[in-house]
């Protein structure tokens, strides 16, 4: 892909920590944060959840934001906070803010309920986190449900391509909500035990939250503020399974040619991949539709693949660039995350990887979301 | 090099505009099942891209404002207990924002690219926006770009409390890089 396209600053907070620190130490050990409710207001605790370890207060109280805010922005500004010092940036000023998020302020509107909380929408909590911020140009919100935050990152590079910005903040951001807690319920597809992503026993997701920016940035900008380099995005795909509204096709059509195209625009053979963060989300249906799709992509050479949804649970709208950020930290740290909780093969699904150390080049980032939106990010060192 | 970007067609349902006759699109099951906001969308951009000439679209690109929010209002009043209703996994599926890329997308059997912004007041111009975008860089060709809401009365008032006109929005517009035909030419 030309321009050169660089990750010069990433922040995350999901279950399995706040910050860069916490999450790389979590992903070694194999330590999941997935556990019981403990801050979700919700009567519904059948299910355990991978919720962030702190409240909406502790939040505000690191951050200085308003304890008031959705839970949404509080976890967005924790991550953009991180992405911004990282990239050695005080403000967002002449950066545009691409956010990603379906909850929004669903939280607050689900307690005040016939009255809608005036933060309800997602483009308030997107535009709550740049005005912590300042600076911001303008801000947009990418809603596709689970890949929303997978795309903010694609639209944030295409605006890098065409030379409409020279750095861009881009990622998601998702909180947990009694609302879409009982949605997935109504779906059938939650597991009262932690979720097995790939196994041939999994019965469902565990939901969880999070969130996490990247700042994106030219060469030319890159070279001229005098800022390292962590990562390159080197290719995406975007497309659409077009099968069904909640359902993944048998061939998984749509993860299939998201990869493709991924691969197609960084100039890679799929050879060249050295593991591919799964969406695996832990449902029989997504898993079984994804493996589909990575056969098709990789043949009988299927390089190494996990999920890291046993560890931070399905932080749906933010999974795309959560796990974009456990990527940055697999490719510079040299290894591959675990996938926790597989036990037993299924002739459906690919065999995950055991996790351990790797030299690892390029990796490919896989969010898939309802409606058939799936989309593939492919991070170079 | 940057290639130029054409509105080809575009068509619009106006509020006060009567309801366009479903039934050659829809059967009447189908119709039953899709709320109002899904018909006018799946309708105005059968027609826009008819106009264009147009089978399936490089990419469907949509801007919505608040989403299906009768159907999240549905699924709400089933949480809280304000009606006897049952949690209907038909409406929090159908309230999730991008439902309405994804029933088009279904329909036309549109594999490209696909997105839903949702940033009040600015969902419609992002939509464009991305499209444009990538038509200009030479990704795609073709790009359907819709921009739908509806109101509830819950919803309305919320809006005028803070000062702001609620409105419906049922637009679609066909963009490309060929200018046979055009509406005219989006700049950048």
């Amino acid at each position: 892909m030309d321009p050169v396209i660089h990750v010069t600053g990433a922040g995350v907070v999901s279950a399995v920590g706040c910050g860069r620190g916490e999450t790389l130490d979590a992903l070694r050990r194999g330590l999941s944060g997935i556990g019981p409710v403990r801050f979700l207001r919700t009567e519904e605790k059948a299910f355990p959840v991978g919720e962030v370890k702190l409240s909406n207060g502790e939040m505000a109280a690191r951050s200085g934001a308003s304890p008031d805010l959705p839970r949404t922005s509080l976890l967005g500004i924790l991550a953009l906070g991180e992405a911004l010092a990282g990239a050695g940036l005080r403000d967002l000023s002449g950066i545009p803010l691409v956010g990603g998020t379906t909850v929004g302020g669903m939280d607050l509107t689900e307690q005040t309920f016939p009255a809608y909380s005036r933060m309800h929408d997602c483009g308030a909590s997107t535009d709550a986190i740049a005005a912590h911020f300042g600076g911001a140009p303008w801000a947009t919100t990418l809603s596709t449900a689970c890949s929303s935050a997978a795309n903010a990152i694609i639209f944030g590079a295409n605006l890098i391509r065409s030379g409409q910005a020279e750095i861009v903040a881009v990622g998601g951001s998702e909180s947990l909500s009694d609302y879409h807690l009982h949605g997935f319920g109504s779906l059938m597809i939650l597991d009262p035990a932690p979720c097995r992503p790939f196994d041939a026993t999994r019965a469902g997701l565990n939901l969880g939250e999070g969130a996490a920016f990247l700042i994106l940035e030219s060469e030319a900008s890159r070279k001229r503020r005098g800022v390292p380099s962590q990562a390159v995005l080197s290719g995406f795909g975007n497309a659409c399974d077009a099968f069904h509204q909640t359902a993944s096709s048998d061939s998984g059509e749509g993860a299939f040619l998201a990869m493709r195209k991924a691969l197609g625009m960084a100039g890679l053979q799929p050879a060249d991949i050295d593991y591919v963060n799964a969406h695996g989300t832990g449902t029989p249906n997504n898993d079984a539709s994804e493996s589909a799709a990575l056969r098709r992509v990789f043949g009988d050479r299927i390089p190494p693949v996990s999920s890291t949804k046993a560890f931070t649970g399905h932080t749906t709208s933010a999974s795309g660039s959560i796990e974009a950020v456990f990527c940055l930290l697999a490719l510079q740290e040299g290894f591959i995350p675990a996938n926790l909780n597989w036990t037993t093969p299924d002739p459906a699904c690919i065999t995950p990887a055991a996790g351990g150390p790797a030299r690892l080049r390029h990796i490919l980032c896989n969010a898939f979301g309802f409606g058939g939106n799936d989309s593939s990010l492919l991070f170079s060192r | 090099m940057m290639r130029s970007v054409y509105v080809n067609a575009r068509c619009e349902l106006k509020p006060g505009n009567p309801e366009p006759d479903y039934r050659s699109l829809f059967s009447v099951l189908e119709a039953r099942r899709m709320g109002r906001l899904l018909k006018r969308a799946v309708w105005t951009s059968s027609q826009a891209l008819e106009k264009a000439g147009i089978a399936v679209p490089d990419a469907v690109i949509i801007g919505t404002d608040f989403g299906c929010i009768e159907n999240s209002e549905s699924f709400l009043k089933a949480l809280k207990g304000i009606d006897d209703a049952p949690l209907r996994p038909t409406h929090f599926m159908q309230s999730t924002h991008n439902t309405i890329a994804s029933l088009i997308a279904i329909r036309l059997g549109a594999h490209g690219y696909n997105a839903t912004y949702s940033h009040r007041g600015r969902s419609f111009e992002s939509a464009l926006q991305d499209a444009r975008t990538q038509i200009a860089l030479g990704d795609i060709d073709t790009a359907l770009v819709g921009w739908f809401d509806e109101l509830t009365p819950a919803l309305s008032e919320s809006l005028l409390s803070q000062g702001i006109e609620p409105k419906e929005h049922a637009l679609a517009v066909v963009l490309s890089a060929n200018p046979e035909g055009a509406v005219c030419e989006l700049s950048f």
